[in-house]
């Protein structure tokens, strides 16, 4: 198992957020994991990427403990709802921002971000502002700043949720492109049905704090909680 | 309102703005103007050609003044920047806010007066550091509350983002945050360099006549009735002003446009 979680428990003063989460994910899978807002999905992934401190439990990456490490040496990327490029870089040093960060030499730098603008089909907006591109170009470049890295997990967190139907739709296909490219590992969240059943390998589902992993996808369309069946009997009843 | 009375307008505006300042240049240049006559009878550079020598203390005031206003100026901003950080990100926000406003609850002079004592006992009455440290007291937490907008959510957001991607919290300060202040730490150095310019009921007092900036020889003057002399202090007094709105207009305004 590349990711392990144990019995991760969280609160906000009186209100607990996640109780006793534990789950496993495979190397190269992603994990959609649906909910609605204010379940704990976010608070998760922020745990397992050390933006929040949890109470009690343990994350695994690679069999060793990240639990006590800093976010930044966790090596684990989470992607906020928004796409958050930096407003003073250009595409291209947006992207370029975490080798930079690595020391990476200038010319090793050049070539991947060049090699991920040609992959992200960004090559024409590579000397663009942030506030010169569309809402989703700019998660695209949220996507290669964050792949550049190939970090051995991915966290994200309902990217796509701020964009049009249609662009949201090009950017499940190019991420279903991309995570096959990449071998991505990783977890997305989401409050969307069909985004969930969409983009994942595997699918849980998250309710007061409490989640819930399915072994395939027809035990997550039975379970009646995941509105799967009333979605059904929507459409049937048209 | 129509294009005609919008010209009239922005022409009086002008004038309004403009003549003061020239009257007050003008000034500087003559060295008896007596009712009843329209125009002075002499005019002269003494007063320009004095300054340069250094014989009239006006320089050294000049000097004086550059240099408290530069340093209170680059002593708030840096204060200023990580207070707000800090007041910004606090659970007791609002009180510590309410704490910054303080200082502005009583006028600079009474303040002066009510502070005096302690620099008294630390012997800092009558110094150039007693001076740049009363100043601060008014344009330190006038730093941090401009700087609190800045400390929003998004910003934190973007803190965080950095992080993940391996950023140091050093990295981030000076890779990610300073370029993206960098508009408003410049406004607020202007501002609190211009507080400190003008200041004078504070400078007054804790510097008890030793400490002689310009605004100080402005009213110096204009308490001797030395109208011409008053008029060059006051000239190079609004010169900063004037050069930083330039500045200010040319650079940062149309940057962040």
């Amino acid at each position: 198992m590349l990711l392990k979680v144990e019995n991760i428990k969280k609160s906000f003063g009186e209100r607990t957020i996640l109780q006793s989460v534990s789950f496993d994910l495979k190397a190269h899978e992603t994990l959609s994991i649906l909910g609605k807002s204010g379940c704990g999905k976010s608070t998760l992934l922020k745990v397992i990427a050390g933006l929040e401190a949890a109470d009690s439990g343990n994350v695994l990456l690679n069999d060793q403990s990240i639990i006590d490490l800093l976010p930044n040496l966790r090596n684990v990327v989470y992607l906020f709802q928004e796409p958050l490029l930096f407003p003073h870089l250009n595409v291209a040093d947006n992207i370029a921002f975490g080798l930079k960060v690595r020391k990476t030499p200038n010319a090793d730098i050049k070539k991947s971000v060049a090699q991920t603008l040609q992959n992200l089909e960004l090559e024409a907006h590579a000397k663009k502002m942030p506030h010169q591109i569309s809402g989703g170009q700019k998660q695209r470049v949220a996507f290669g700043r964050a792949l550049i890295l190939n970090p051995p997990l991915l966290l994200l967190d309902e990217p796509f949720s701020s964009l049009d139907v249609e662009t949201r739709a090009a950017m499940q296909a190019l991420y279903k492109r991309i995570a096959a490219e990449y071998n991505i590992t990783a977890l997305f969240v989401t409050h969307d049905l069909k985004e969930a059943l969409t983009m994942g390998d595997e699918i849980a589902f998250m309710e007061n704090g409490i989640l819930d992993v399915y072994d395939s996808k027809a035990a997550f369309i039975a379970d009646s909680r995941t509105g799967v069946k009333g979605e059904r009997e929507f459409w049937d009843g048209l | 309102m129509s294009s005609k009375r919008k010209i009239i307008t922005a022409v009086l505006l002008g004038i309004l703005c403009i003549v003061p300042p020239i009257i007050l240049l003008a000034l500087t240049f003559f060295e008896s103007w007596r009712f009843p006559d329209v125009l002075p009878a002499t005019y002269s550079t003494d007063s320009w050609q004095a300054l340069f020598r250094g014989s009239n203390n006006i320089g050294k005031s000049l000097l004086t003044s550059f240099l408290v206003a530069a340093l209170v100026g680059i002593l708030a901003v840096v204060m200023g920047f990580f207070t707000s950080m800090i007041v910004s990100y606090h659970k007791q926000r609002k009180l510590l806010l309410f704490l910054t406003y303080l200082p502005f609850a009583l006028a600079p002079v009474i303040f002066a007066v009510c502070i005096k004592f302690y620099f008294l006992k630390l012997e800092l009455t009558g110094t150039f550091i007693g001076v740049v440290l009363a100043q601060l007291i008014i344009a330190y937490p006038y730093a941090t509350i401009a700087f609190t907008g800045f400390w929003n959510k998004r910003i934190q957001e973007y803190q965080l983002q950095a992080i993940t991607l391996g950023a140091s919290p050093g990295y981030t300060f000076l890779h990610l945050l300073l370029p993206m202040a960098k508009t408003i730490i410049i406004v607020v150095l202007f501002q609190c360099f211009l507080i400190s310019w003008f200041e004078y009921g504070l400078t007054l007092i804790i510097g008890v006549g030793k400490i002689n900036t310009l605004p100080m020889k402005v009213f110096q003057y204009l308490s001797e009735a030395n109208m011409y002399q008053a008029s060059l202090a006051a000239s190079l007094l609004i010169l900063p002003p004037i050069l930083l709105l330039w500045v200010n207009k040319k650079f940062v305004y149309i940057k962040t446009t």
